[in-house]
């Protein structure tokens, strides 16, 4: 074997075509005849044709066997690349375990870029770009109602609206309308009462989406008649709340005191268009539709729509403008404001993900960038290093390219190493984001790395391998033995292209480093812009408790009133407990946003339909959650359903509507009919800010609970002591009021607060993270480079120090030499810096795009760091003896 | 004889090179020479079929070529037997003895078979 491939190895320089040498082979032979038939006393003539002829068909065998003598040299050649792999491998393993530390590092680093990476791309795959749960969901269009003056594009639609879209419309082959968010429900039977989300679909819902079930049926055109009672499962719900049943086909179930049948069950993975749901309900438009007020007036109706084939996303959304713009006309009171909006529906379901998904993935790319850098010039300085080891193999006569080769091999082996490390620490990244991210990303969403995403990865460490592995194999193939021979006895500093190779990547990953800590300061001071404005009311001390009524039970809303009263009543004497609230919808989650007409101001013009959030609350409830009151009252007992109906307003509302002042006591009517009881205001409290993420309050009203009784309401309790003590003493007093009622989830304010910012801290914490991961990356480069710059010219600085310079000079002299490279890569950092800006500007808020704080903070961070990187090699240099040296 | 599309008497050629070659790197030429003395000149080797097994048996391992001066100072292509050479030599040769034991004995038996008596 090894005789084998070395003597093949050694001769394949001198080796001939294959025909050649074989006819030189047969020539030898012809020859060697010719002389025994002279040496028997031919004549040289004769000799040669009585050679030819005993030989035969001389060009037949010639060709024969240089064909055989061609295939072995093959057959030789893949022997010989398959040792020299071995041979290349088993030095990498040995090459990196001699230098263990540099070794680990470099593999944690790849592990940590290659995981960034692979973690953010399982993310953005599950939401970008896998198939979403619905057959050919490219031809799938949402569409939604949208606000005129753009402060709702993504609103409902109402039954008058999608009948009069089905009758006009040409772009669909089919559409379905459906309530555009889940309602509770009480789910009695099991264990104990539990509260599950409904939602509501027409039958056509399942075939626009091309659904089938995965267990008995879906919902028929029959099912819509009121005595159907029937219900559909989705997988999820099945497994929870019937642990997977295989007959739950057929079984009868309660849900708010009604006894239904389950007829099927949906297939694993499916999430409607109006995200979690446990339970699906046949929709009926037939009520609303005679209703001649909430036919037009409300909208609370979601559409998905199948195109048909041929017809085009954006002339969908034309013809539904263009029938927007015809219902405007046609119902000025209802419809003037409000225009309807079509989009893919996988737009819809992504929504505001995008943007922070794509900045995180090119946040991630930076990293691996800089590893890239890093790696490199840590591999060169290595190689350098080991210019001594290279030359003497290349004196040996090791060709270059078989040199270039063993580097890469090297490199390619940390890269794998780290890419296998980055694979799992990806995994755990995303069993960690699973765990914080549910609330941020889309629902249908399965953060895991499948087949394609372990692809991305090793892809990604391969080219990375190759990446940081070319500079110091190039510089190897550019390195003159015999100089380097000498050179190494003369003791000279580094060679000026290889070191000129060093600074650039130096600067690369200053750049880099520099613009993601941007883009992460400008995300920090966005997020600290939203958290620290004052949010209008105090959440610290409160508990939050979700109540869910069954409302069979409680259809009658005095029945509701005073269930809410009882227990209300028995809370406020829990120990302590110093007040307690209720709202139908807590700051920062309230929804609702309803149209008022102010009555004895002008209508407003047709476009113009004033909108303002609402929510019904109780009359302790501004006291509960400290929101000032700032002239009238709030509500009391006087409120009672028999009375004249009141409002509260906020200072924004009254700002907005009465300019002049005098809110207290107008009066407003709320919804569509010009005929309804109006509402007089009574007083005026301080703003609530519901969405941190707009700069000012949006006007709101409140309604008092005893007139508008809501089955689901979020209690609050406001506590002297820890909050979360008080949860197990508030599900003993609502069994106690009704053991048919169950508590949903409690948590304090607080808490319920900063879960309602996780999608916008996502982002910001990952960015930051990165930022943290480039700076210390970039450090470490920064280091490293000026620390063999100054062992490079150790020698040098001997002589210098010798004949007199100072150690101020070597100092400036090394930091001369280094400091070019930091100020280019902050130059071309200003234009990273530019294009980073551009990007997170959907993601900014309260704060500009090229913010001096956020700027400067990395500027200064980026210094500081270099600062400290390049100290101990400068001191070392200026330390140098020049006598140990020159000795 | 050794004609090229003789199978039986292409593994002869092939022992009878492994033979040439046990006694020490050889050309072509003096393979050929080798055996046809060796023989008695009752083999005669046919170029052939000769350079043929030579390049198939270097493909199979057995012996490799390496260029070298002849004993009259030309260029040659030397053949030497490798360590799968050498087992070949010794794995065929005792089977060709057995192989020409069974047929001597045959063909001098003076036992006739039960169907000629």
């Amino acid at each position: 074997m090894s005789e084998k491939s070395s003597g093949g190895r050694r001769s394949r320089l001198f080796q001939k075509e294959p025909g050649t040498e074989v006819g030189d082979e047969l020539a030898f032979h012809l020859e060697e005849r010719v002389r025994e038939y002279v040496a028997r006393g031919m004549d040289p003539e004769a000799a040669r044709a009585a050679a030819l002829e005993r030989f035969g068909n001389l060009e037949g065998v010639r060709e024969e066997c240089a064909q055989m003598l061609h295939e072995e040299r093959r057959a030789e050649a893949r022997r010989d690349w398959l040792d020299d792999l071995r041979q290349d491998l088993r030095f990498g393993v040995r090459s990196a375990l001699r230098a263990p530390v540099f070794s680990l590092l470099a593999v944690l680093t790849l592990a940590l870029g290659i995981g960034a990476n692979a973690a953010v791309f399982g993310v953005v795959k599950s939401v970008l770009l896998n198939a979403l749960p619905y057959r050919d969901s490219g031809a799938l269009v949402r569409v939604y109602g949208r606000f005129r003056d753009g402060t709702n594009e993504q609103g409902g639609l109402s039954a008058g609206t999608i009948t009069d879209v089905a009758e006009r419309q040409h772009s669909f082959s089919s559409m379905a309308a459906f309530r555009s968010n889940p309602t509770d429900a009480v789910l009695a039977g099991t264990d104990e009462p539990r509260v599950v989300q409904v939602a509501w679909v027409q039958p056509a819902f399942f075939p626009t989406l091309g659904v089938s079930a995965a267990m008995g049926r879906l919902i028929r055109d029959d099912d819509v008649a009121d005595t159907a009672r029937m219900v559909l499962l989705t997988h999820p719900a099945w497994q929870r709340l019937f642990g997977g049943d295989p007959g739950i086909v057929g079984r009868e179930v309660v849900t708010n005191g009604i006894t239904r049948t389950v007829v099927g069950v949906l297939p694993r993975g499916f999430v409607g268009p109006m995200g979690d749901a446990d339970i699906y309900y046949p929709l009926n438009l037939g009520p609303t539709l005679r209703d001649p007020v909430a036919v037009r007036g409300a909208g609370w109706l979601g559409m998905v729509a199948r195109l048909k084939p041929g017809v085009a996303q954006d002339a969908a959304r034309r013809e539904m403008e263009v029938i927007a713009d015809q219902l405007s006309r046609e119902y000025p009171r209802d419809d003037g404001s409000l225009g309807i909006r079509a989009m893919p529906i996988r737009d819809a379901m992504v929504g505001d993900t995008r943007t922070p998904l794509l900045v995180l993935m090119a946040s991630a790319g930076l990293v691996l960038l800089i590893t890239c850098a890093n790696l490199a010039g840590a591999l060169l300085s290595r190689t350098l290093s080991r210019r001594k080891e290279f030359a003497v193999r290349v004196a040996l006569g090791a060709g270059r390219g078989r040199l270039v080769r063993q580097l890469l091999t090297e490199s390619l082996l940390l890269a794998v190493a780290g890419g296998v490390a980055g694979i799992l620490l990806a995994m755990g990244g995303l069993a960690l984001l699973r765990g914080l991210a549910t609330q941020a990303l889309p629902s249908y969403a399965e953060l895991s790395l499948d087949r394609g995403a372990l692809l991305f990865t090793s892809v990604l460490a391969l080219l990375t391998g190759v990446v940081f592995g070319l500079a110091p194999a190039l510089s190897v193939r550019r390195s003159e033995p015999q100089e380097t021979l000498r050179d190494e006895t003369r003791g000279a500093s580094e060679g000026r292209r290889s070191r000129n190779l060093r600074g650039v990547l130096v600067a690369g990953q200053i750049a880099l480093c520099v613009s993601l800590l941007t883009g992460a300061g400008l995300l920090v001071r966005s997020l600290l812009a939203m958290t620290s404005q004052a949010p209008g009311f105090g959440p610290d001390g409160v508990l939050a408790v979700a109540v869910q009524l069954p409302s069979a039970t409680y259809q009658d809303p005095a029945a509701q009133t005073r269930f809410f009263g009882l227990l209300e009543e028995r809370l406020r004497g829990l120990p302590g407990v110093t007040s307690v609230g209720e709202a139908s919808a807590v700051p920062t989650d309230v929804k609702q946003h309803n149209g008022i007409n102010i009555v004895g101001a002008p209508p407003p013009s047709s476009d113009a339909q004033p909108f303002v959030l609402y929510a019904p609350v109780s009359d302790d409830y501004f006291h509960t959650l400290r929101i000032p009151l700032r002239s009238g009252r709030v509500f009391g007992p006087q409120d009672r359903p028999d009375a004249p109906p009141t409002m509260v307003v906020s200072e924004a509302m009254a700002r907005r509507f009465w300019p002049g002042g005098g809110a207290l006591g107008a009066q407003l009517r709320m919804g569509p009919d010009p005929n309804s009881t109006p509402y007089t205001v009574v007083g005026i409290v301080g703003d609530v800010r519901n969405d941190p993420a707009r700069p000012d309050a949006e006007p709101m009203a409140y309604g008092t609970s005893r007139l508008d009784a809501r089955p689901t309401r979020t209690l609050l309790l406001r506590t002297s002591g820890d909050p979360l003590a008080l949860v197990n003493p508030v599900r003993r007093e609502i069994a106690a009021v009704d053991p048919g009622v169950p508590m949903r989830e409690a948590t304090t304010l607080r808490t319920f607060l900063a879960d309602r910012l996780t999608s916008r801290r996502l982002p910001v914490v990952l960015m930051t993270a990165f930022g943290a991961l480039a700076l210390l990356l970039a450090s470490v480069g920064v280091y490293a480079m000026f620390a063999s710059m100054a062992a490079a010219r150790e020698r040098e600085f001997g002589v210098r120090v010798a004949l007199g310079s100072s150690r101020r000079a070597i100092a400036s002299l090394v930091l001369r030499q280094g400091g070019v490279w930091m100020a280019a890569g902050l130059v071309a950092g200003a234009g990273g810096i530019v294009l980073v800006t551009r990007f997170v500007r959907g993601l900014l808020y309260g704060v500009e795009p090229f913010d001096p704080v956020a700027l400067g903070a990395a500027l200064a961070l980026l210094l500081a760091c270099a600062a400290v990187a390049l100290l101990v090699p400068v001191r070392r240099a200026t330390r140098v003896d020049p006598v140990t040296i020159l000795r | 004889m050794f004609a090229k599309d003789s199978g039986l008497l292409q593994g002869t050629l092939e022992l009878l090179v492994l033979k040439t070659l046990s006694w020490g790197p050889m050309h072509g030429y003096g393979i050929a020479s080798w055996i046809e003395s060796a023989t008695g000149d009752v083999l005669r080797v046919e170029e052939g079929s000769l350079y043929p097994a030579l390049y198939r048996m270097a493909r199979k391992g057995w012996i490799r070529g390496e260029w070298g001066v002849s004993e009259n100072n030309r260029r040659a292509k030397f053949y030497h037997l490798t360590a799968e050479g050498r087992r070949q030599f010794g794995e065929q040769s005792t089977g060709w003895q057995r192989l020409a034991a069974a047929v001597t004995e045959a063909i001098g038996s003076t036992q006739a078979p039960a169907w000629a008596r």
